[in-house]
């Protein structure tokens, strides 16, 4: 059962391509959408209690004011004991990013996936199977 | 009767001039001269009848042979032979002994006539040795003589000079075919000139000149002569002649070494210098008398305080020093030269001991090459290097840039269009048309930026020209006027009419389109937005700085993200990032170069450096 999902990202159109797949593997109705890493951190930061952390967060990495590594940076120091699936989706192809983020997998407890724009429905399936079954 | 005769004979043979004895058949002497007696240190009292034999006891054989030959009625020839006198001197006597007749012709005796010719032996041994002597030195100095007697026109030439002439040993010359063995021109001339002289005003000659052998051989002599006169009256001429031609060779070599050595050293791309233990210069070559702008004989006694700046100088010497007292040499070392006029160069030098026979120090010398131009160039290079890693890293960035950009809209179309596929929904495919064209715009215009990006990094034939930079800034402040009014912002321009920056004009008037709009659209909402626009005028730049008060930036975290595209950092509708990143590209193909000073809450100075013309 999949309680929330946050989408990170300033591109408007993939955060509407998100949410239409989304839409069709998962019933989950609460989808928040940040345009910026550092929003989506003041809202972390200013929430009441672990009920609405979110099961599923889709990150994009270049972003303006906050990019998406400054905000994966920030995001696993907070101290939720909760396992959360970060699923960094991009547009980019540079092999770089992809080891970077490699090197976060063994620093949280977190989930941690790796996408390359556009993302299709069986990834979609792929990212919200296993975290449905957790609860 | 017999004794007044013989006396009177007696009396006659005593005077006698030359040394004389009279012996009879027995040998004992009957008459004898005084002159005998005195010369001979014969004492008077060698009675008449002594024997003959005990006069001079060393010749008694060979002058009983020649007395008994003079018996038997021959005459002898003179003989010669050496005798010890009294005082053991040696000395030579001649004799000659013919048999004595009396009236009837019978043989009575012998008359003995006898000289001392030491002298004379004396004499001609001097002259044999002389001789040989000649002779040898002749031979040995390969000098000959000559001898023209006047009177009879008859010219002597001695064996060594028949020998340089390589002409028969039987060889007789006329003066005019001597005189024709001298090469024609010069030598021919020179030498005949000095003979009518020398026989005109009795002068000598000495000249070094060259003649053709009889063989053909061509060789160089040193012919000296001088005209001989007897009672005024010119009788011939005498001279010497000598083949100086190896030694002529040997000083052709020489100097043909010389030439070679100096040909090489002044035409070698490096300054070589010799200096003596007091480190003052004895030898220079051109390239050294060049970089100087001395003459040879101006630097030559010179030392390193007199030709170069007081710092070098106490450098080259301490230098000097350690090597002539270490003796070990100072090799391709970069120095530092500054002249008496403050000109710097660079060289490479190598310094080595110079040592006589007995190794012990006499000076240096030194090689040096000016690698002033290999210097710049090495700083050339390496600026070149830093800018090509620079652009390197620059275009890697563009490539991710370019990348990273398409991509994203590709991703966005490649899903827009999965969806529209398998919508069925008018409304919702409508909806994404719309998302697409818009996606589609986004393309153009992204590509229109990353084509701007290139056309300023490639297009090198712009040309630059000097702008006013208030013109400028008033064209400016027109265009964002409602920008201006929106904010509430003043813009205070302090900098004098008379500036100008050197720069493309579409570019000056984006970049500062650029940062003064962001100084604006960054103001502090809670201040009274001023942006303050002055110049500064450096050596090498005129810097336009324009300051604001507005939010500020965290330039440390910001630090490499502050240029890149499409890099936001604020939350403002309008802030693009392409702006600054095109701006950046355009002052550096002029070039210059940004610099900023930001603190959040403060404001942001920035800084742009207009490079001026060279």
């Amino acid at each position: 059962m999949i309680n929330s999902i946050f989408i990170i990202d300033d591109d408007a159109i993939t955060v509407f391509g998100i949410r239409k797949l989304l839409a069709t593997v998962v019933s989950c109705t609460n989808i928040t959408n940040f345009s910026n890493g550092k929003l989506a951190m003041e809202h972390f930061e200013n929430l009441g209690n672990d009920n609405e952390l979110p099961d599923i967060i889709f990150l994009d990495l270049n972003m303006p004011i906050m990019d998406g590594w400054e905000f994966l940076e920030a995001f696993i120091k907070l101290p939720i004991k909760q396992k959360i699936t970060i699923n960094i989706v991009t547009s980019s192809i540079n092999s770089l990013d992809r080891d970077k983020s490699n090197t976060f997998k063994n620093r949280t407890h977190h989930k941690i996936t790796y996408n390359t724009k556009p993302l299709n429905k069986d990834e979609i399936q792929n990212i919200t199977n296993p975290a449905k079954q957790q609860h | 009767m017999k004794s007044h005769i013989k006396n009177s004979t007696d009396y006659l043979i005593k005077q006698l001039p030359k040394a004389t004895a009279y012996v009879n058949l027995n040998m004992n002497i009957i008459h004898i001269s005084d002159s005998w007696v005195n010369t001979f240190e014969f004492s008077r009292n060698l009675s008449d009848d002594s024997n003959i034999l005990n006069a001079f006891p060393l010749l008694s054989n060979e002058w009983q042979q020649d007395l008994e030959y003079a018996f038997l009625g021959f005459k002898n020839i003179a003989r010669k032979d050496k005798y010890f006198d009294r005082d053991n001197k040696l000395n030579w006597l001649e004799w000659i002994i013919h048999p004595w007749y009396d009236e009837k012709e019978n043989v009575i005796g012998a008359i003995i006539q006898i000289e001392n010719i030491s002298k004379t032996i004396e004499l001609e041994q001097k002259v044999e040795k002389l001789e040989l002597l000649l002779n040898a030195k002749s031979e040995i100095a390969k000098i000959g003589s000559w001898e023209y007697n006047v009177i009879t026109n008859k010219l002597t030439w001695c064996k060594m000079t028949k020998l340089i002439h390589e002409v028969p040993l039987d060889y007789c010359p006329s003066i005019e075919m001597a005189l024709n063995f001298y090469k024609e021109g010069y030598s021919r001339n020179l030498v005949r000139q000095r003979v009518e002289k020398a026989m005109k005003d009795g002068d000598t000659w000495h000249e070094k000149l060259q003649l053709t052998t009889a063989k053909g051989n061509d060789i160089w002599v040193q012919a000296s002569g001088k005209a001989i006169f007897d009672d005024g009256k010119l009788v011939g001429l005498i001279g010497s002649f000598q083949d100086i031609t190896e030694e002529v060779k040997v000083q052709q070599k020489t100097k043909d070494s010389e030439v070679l050595l100096r040909t090489l050293i002044d035409n070698l791309p490096l300054n070589v210098f010799i200096k003596d233990l007091e480190s003052r210069k004895t030898l220079v070559n051109k390239s050294e008398c060049d970089y100087l702008g001395m003459s040879n004989d101006e630097i030559i006694g010179k030392d390193d305080f007199e030709l170069f700046h007081k710092e070098s100088a106490e450098i080259s010497r301490k230098e000097d020093l350690h090597i002539v007292q270490s003796l070990t040499p100072m090799i391709r070392k970069e120095t530092l030269n500054i002249k008496k006029d403050g000109t710097k160069t660079m060289f490479l030098t190598s310094k080595i001991p110079l040592l006589n026979d007995y190794l012990e120090p006499t000076g240096i010398i030194g090689f040096s090459l000016d690698i002033t131009h290999l210097k710049e160039k090495e700083k050339e290079l390496r600026r070149l290097v830093h800018i090509t890693s620079l652009q390197n890293k620059k275009l890697i960035n563009f490539a991710h840039i370019v990348s990273h950009n398409l991509r994203s809209h590709t991703a966005n179309f490649s899903m827009l269009l999965g969806f529209l596929i398998k919508e069925k929904s008018d409304e919702e495919r409508e909806n994404l048309l719309n998302m697409l064209i818009s996606e589609s715009d986004n393309l153009l215009e992204t590509i229109d930026n990353l084509n701007e990006v290139v056309e300023i990094n490639t297009v090198q034939n712009q040309v630059s020209k000097p702008i006013h930079i208030n013109t400028t800034i008033t064209k400016i402040k027109k265009s964002i006027k409602s920008l201006l009014r929106h904010k509430k912002s003043r813009i205070k321009n302090l900098i004098d009419d008379s500036v100008y920056v050197n720069g493309i004009p579409s570019y000056v008037d984006n970049i500062l389109l650029n940062v003064i709009s962001n100084a604006i659209k960054f103001e502090d909402p809670r201040k009274e937005c001023v942006v303050e626009i002055s110049a500064k005028k450096l050596k090498k730049y005129t810097v336009i700085t324009i300051k604001d008060n507005g939010i500020g930036i965290d330039l440390e975290k910001n630090k490499t993200k502050i240029f890149g595209m499409y890099k936001i950092f604020h939350q403002h509708n309008d802030s693009r990032g392409i702006g600054l990143f095109i701006s950046k590209n355009q002052i550096e193909a002029m070039k210059g170069k940004f610099v900023l000073r930001s603190k959040v809450d403060k404001g942001t100075t920035f800084n742009i450096y207009f490079k001026e013309n060279d």
